[in-house]
């Protein structure tokens, strides 16, 4: 998603769906990412490539305050840096091996990342309580003609007469990420309820997709 | 209890990883299912005339459906994992028991051909093992509302058993599973079991391994 208001900033995942001591794949303009948070719950983006053989780091798994790689296991902080390579247990990594980082923030349950160097903050979306993360192979465009109404600035959809907002974001691969938040107090049914609506906008929106009608 | 084996079987690996977490010991007679076609052969088939693997033999019992012979050996050695007397609870270890067949229809014959290079529609294949890996998700979505972190209670069951092993191999067949949270976190629960055991392709949680000291990996 790139308007004026959300800048850099992309929403790649809910805070749920990223306990501490987990690491996630993510995608941002700037490629594929591993999203990941500590054991004391500090959350760090890095480019999805480990510098030693470029394998995936989100296929990697977090102890303590470090995100290892799967394949040799070179451990890597928060700020990309290299702190530890098993197969040379006296060695020091030199700084010069580090992956690539982002910026990460996290506010109402919603986590952003920003592909650049910004000065900027992602939106602040009041009043919005998070219920799941889905992907789509519609558009935007296709999502907006399914629930009958335009996409804000910030990236949300609101259907009419309902609990419903989804926050969109398009990706690269012609996909789309959508985070589906619920308005007010919700009980468990109407939760499940709203899952099941916005897994029929998903529906709709491929359906046009699919027949040309959105694009 | 003789289990008809082939190591990078999904369906072969449900039983043992079913065996394992309920204690049971099986006597393992590995079948040559690539290239010998061994499952096709007149040994097995006398057994078995479907031509498919797992088998397990007990006595003159023969059961030849691995949701079958998940409930057998949950049976007699794990009732745990077996469906409480709660109706819904019940009817949804059911549900998830045929829902596995989808599973191994659709991300299961992706899997073969991709591996394997059995004939088949690639895409639709695919296409069929993201609608099942859809509505996965969506029943664990509903069940988390409901305070429940597997698929029929908040305990695992026969059920989870029988989903993850052709879900945690979809990419082998070509499907991805980065879009779906709620499986992910799912499949680490599992993972995570007292006794989980792996295959190949399928790990125990990483970071629940010891961290490899210095004076190890000297020797």
């Amino acid at each position: 998603m790139h308007s004026d208001t959300t800048g850099s900033w992309t929403p790649v995942a809910l805070s749920a769906d990223l306990p501490a001591g987990t690491v996630i794949p993510a995608r941002i303009s700037a490629g594929s990412i591993a999203l990941w948070r500590s054991e004391s719950g500090r959350l760090s983006a890095s480019a999805d490539r480990c510098p030693h053989r470029g394998m995936s780091l989100s296929h990697g798994f977090v102890r303590g305050e470090a995100l290892s790689c799967i394949y040799h296991g070179w451990s890597y902080a928060q700020g990309g840096n290299c702190i530890r390579i098993p197969a040379h247990p006296g060695l020091t990594p030199p700084e010069t091996i580090r992956a690539r980082t982002f910026a990460v923030e996290e506010a109402g349950g919603v986590i952003w990342v920003a592909a650049d160097e910004t000065e900027t903050k992602p939106p602040v979306l009041e009043g919005l309580t998070p219920l799941r993360s889905m992907t789509t192979d519609a558009g935007i465009s296709a999502i907006e003609t399914a629930a009958g109404t335009k996409a804000s600035a910030e990236g949300l959809i609101e259907p009419a007469g309902g609990t419903l907002c989804l926050l969109v974001s398009a990706r690269n691969d012609g996909q789309t990420l959508i985070h589906v938040l619920l308005k007010g107090e919700t009980s468990p049914a109407d939760r499940i309820a709203a899952s099941r609506e916005a897994e029929s906008l998903r529906r709709a929106a491929e359906d046009l997709q699919k027949k040309g009608i959105a694009s | 209890m003789k289990l008809y084996d082939y190591i990078l079987s999904p369906s072969c690996y449900k039983v043992r990883l079913m065996a394992a977490l309920s204690g049971v010991s099986l006597d393992i007679r590995p079948v040559d299912f690539h290239p010998g076609l061994e499952h096709r052969g007149p040994e097995l088939l006398a057994l078995n005339p479907a031509g498919s693997i797992p088998i397990l033999q007990d006595g003159d019992l023969i059961l030849t459906e691995s949701s079958a012979i998940l409930v057998y050996l949950a049976a007699k050695a794990g009732p745990e994992w077996l469906a409480s007397d709660k109706p819904e609870e019940a009817a949804r270890v059911q549900q998830w028991l045929s829902f596995s067949g989808r599973l191994t229809a659709s991300l299961g014959g992706a899997r073969l051909h991709e591996m394997l290079l059995r004939p088949g529609d690639i895409d639709a294949l695919q296409r069929q093992g993201v609608a099942a890996l859809r509505e996965l998700e969506l029943g664990l979505v509903e069940q988390a509302e409901r305070g429940m972190r597997f698929l029929a209670a908040d305990r695992p069951t026969v059920a989870d058993i029988a989903c993850f092993p052709y879900v945690a191999l979809a990419p082998d067949g070509g499907v991805s599973l980065d879009a779906y949270p709620a499986i992910r976190l799912w499949s680490r629960r599992l993972r995570s079991l007292d006794r989980f055991i792996e295959m190949p392709g399928v790990h125990r949680l990483h970071e629940l391994k010891a961290e490899p000291t210095v004076e190890e990996s000297k020797v």
